[in-house]
């Protein structure tokens, strides 16, 4: 049997916010699989998010990533699944001190242990299509939301994740460019790539998810559902 | 009565347990140094270079002249309290055993002490740690190590460039400006000035640098997420590093001199 790429299971999660937390539910996540999360509070949908990033401690329950089990109390193995995992969502932040291209190379920095480094075409080209270019020796501070925004898609995208969270695309990238979010999304998909994302907009979901995951009064249930043929 | 021992007792409780977290926070700070991973080296090398110029090269257009105001400040008190003889030696043992290392660790804990806890804080309020986390990158390893590393190496620096300002800078205003006899004061410092004293100034000052850095980087990572307890972080660590300080100070004067 294939190991799933996430799989949590037995799995309750806190409540935050407005929500009620989620009580012990299973969920798996393979290759190809692009759900849309339904919450009626905000809340539960962003914490399951941030429980697919091992970004919360759960009640009681097991994480495993790509077959193998995660533990909490593990803190580098923990660093090593995050680091393949893309998540897009309000909480998350450029690093402050350092320029744009710094964020994006930052990781690379630190794994690649060398400062001498570069970005890529592909970055540069995700750069070109945000109107980035002209701005990647300032620091976050002189950006606006949305270049801030489109900053953090770019360097969740160059991490070559293996599974992508994200929290409402459609404000990260902009109402007004949705046609780049579905070309980004058509990509993604034929790569194969798994998605977990969280969107008020219905063309989206309808679009591009072939799975609902629906958290009510603090159960999740997943339905399969056929997605619109490759959000042509 | 039962209230007011059910109070002390708690505050005591919360007391020792705060110091056994700092404990453990300092010791997980220390295994990442002598576990000498491979990966970030290379960053975490700039971020000390950088730190060492923020807390020590950026320090000393203020440290001189306060070097200097309290050298030659105890220097003159001396000269008129006590004998020739004496007040050289009187004032090697109040600058390089106690004035040095205190004044110096204040500067350092009113200048970069506070400025780190912010700077963390701010980390930990707008994601920047989990940002951190996400990237696969251990925030003890770029955050922690590099401050601890670099504000204590820029604490050993400013003690002796703060000694040296004060016992020669001072001598020299006294000398220029009153008429103290000060023939044969500085061999008489030389002479008084042991190396047990010198060894214990830089070990209070390595001792400051780490639980300085420590004390600011812990109430920087326990923040919770409201902007609002920066403040209340700043305020307390600054407080925690001095009276750390003086407590360490006193020990090590006791242990050392006494």
């Amino acid at each position: 049997m294939n190991a799933h790429l996430i799989e949590l299971s037995d799995y309750s999660l806190p409540a935050v916010g407005s929500g009620s937390g989620i009580q012990g539910f299973d969920f798996a996540l393979d290759p190809g699989d692009v759900c849309a999360i339904e919450s009626r509070h905000p809340d539960d949908a962003h914490i399951f998010l941030r429980a697919l990033a091992a970004m919360v401690r759960p009640l009681k329950g097991t994480y495993a990533f790509k077959g193998r089990r995660c533990d909490f109390h593990r803190y580098q193995e923990l660093l090593a699944c995050k680091q393949q995992i893309g998540y897009v969502a309000r909480d998350t932040a450029l690093i402050s001190n350092l320029t744009v291209r710094q964020n994006l190379l930052l990781q690379r920095y630190y794994h690649e242990n060398r400062l001498s480094i570069d970005l890529t075409d592909d970055e540069l080209a995700l750069c070109e299509a945000f109107g980035l270019c002209e701005k990647l020796d300032r620091r976050p501070s002189g950006l606006n939301a949305m270049e801030t925004q489109a900053v953090i898609v770019i360097r969740e995208l160059s991490k070559k994740p293996a599974v992508l969270l994200l929290g409402q695309p459609e404000d990260f990238i902009g109402h007004a460019r949705f046609e780049l979010i579905t070309q980004i999304f058509n990509q993604l998909i034929a790569e194969r790539l798994p998605i977990v994302f969280l969107s008020f907009d219905q063309r989206l979901v309808g679009r591009f998810a072939n799975r609902n995951v629906t958290i009510t009064d603090g159960a999740l249930t997943t339905i399969a559902v056929k997605a619109a043929a490759g959000g042509e | 009565m039962e209230r007011v021992t059910g109070y002390i007792g708690r505050k005591a409780i919360d007391s020792i347990t705060h110091l056994l977290d700092l404990c453990a926070f300092i010791y997980r700070i220390f295994a990442q140094i002598f576990g000498r991973p491979a990966a970030g080296r290379v960053l975490v090398g700039r971020i000390i270079v950088q730190q060492l110029y923020f807390t020590a090269v950026q320090a000393l257009p203020i440290l001189i002249p306060i070097a200097l105001l309290v050298g030659s400040m105890v220097i003159i008190q001396f000269a008129r309290l006590s004998g020739q003889y004496d007040f050289s030696r009187i004032s090697v043992l109040l600058i390089v055993r106690e004035i040095g290392p205190i004044i110096t660790a204040l500067l350092v804990i009113l200048r970069s002490a506070t400025a780190v806890t912010i700077e963390v804080s701010y980390m930990r309020v707008l994601h920047e740690l989990d940002a951190l986390e996400m990237a696969g990158v251990d925030p003890v390893r770029v955050v922690c190590v590099p401050r601890l590393v670099g504000i204590t190496a820029a604490m050993v620096g400013l003690f002796v460039v703060f000694d040296l300002v004060s016992i020669l800078g001072g001598y020299a205003i006294v000398w220029l400006a009153t008429d103290i006899p000060m023939a044969g004061f500085l061999y008489q410092i030389a002479k008084a000035i042991t190396p047990a004293d010198i060894g214990t100034g830089l070990l209070k000052a390595v001792l400051f640098g780490i639980i300085i850095t420590a004390t600011c980087l812990y109430r920087g990572f326990e923040m919770k997420r409201q902007i609002t307890e920066v403040p209340i972080a700043t305020s307390r660590s600054s407080i925690e590093c001095f009276l750390y300080c003086l407590v360490i100070n006193v020990f090590i004067s006791t242990v050392f001199y006494l």
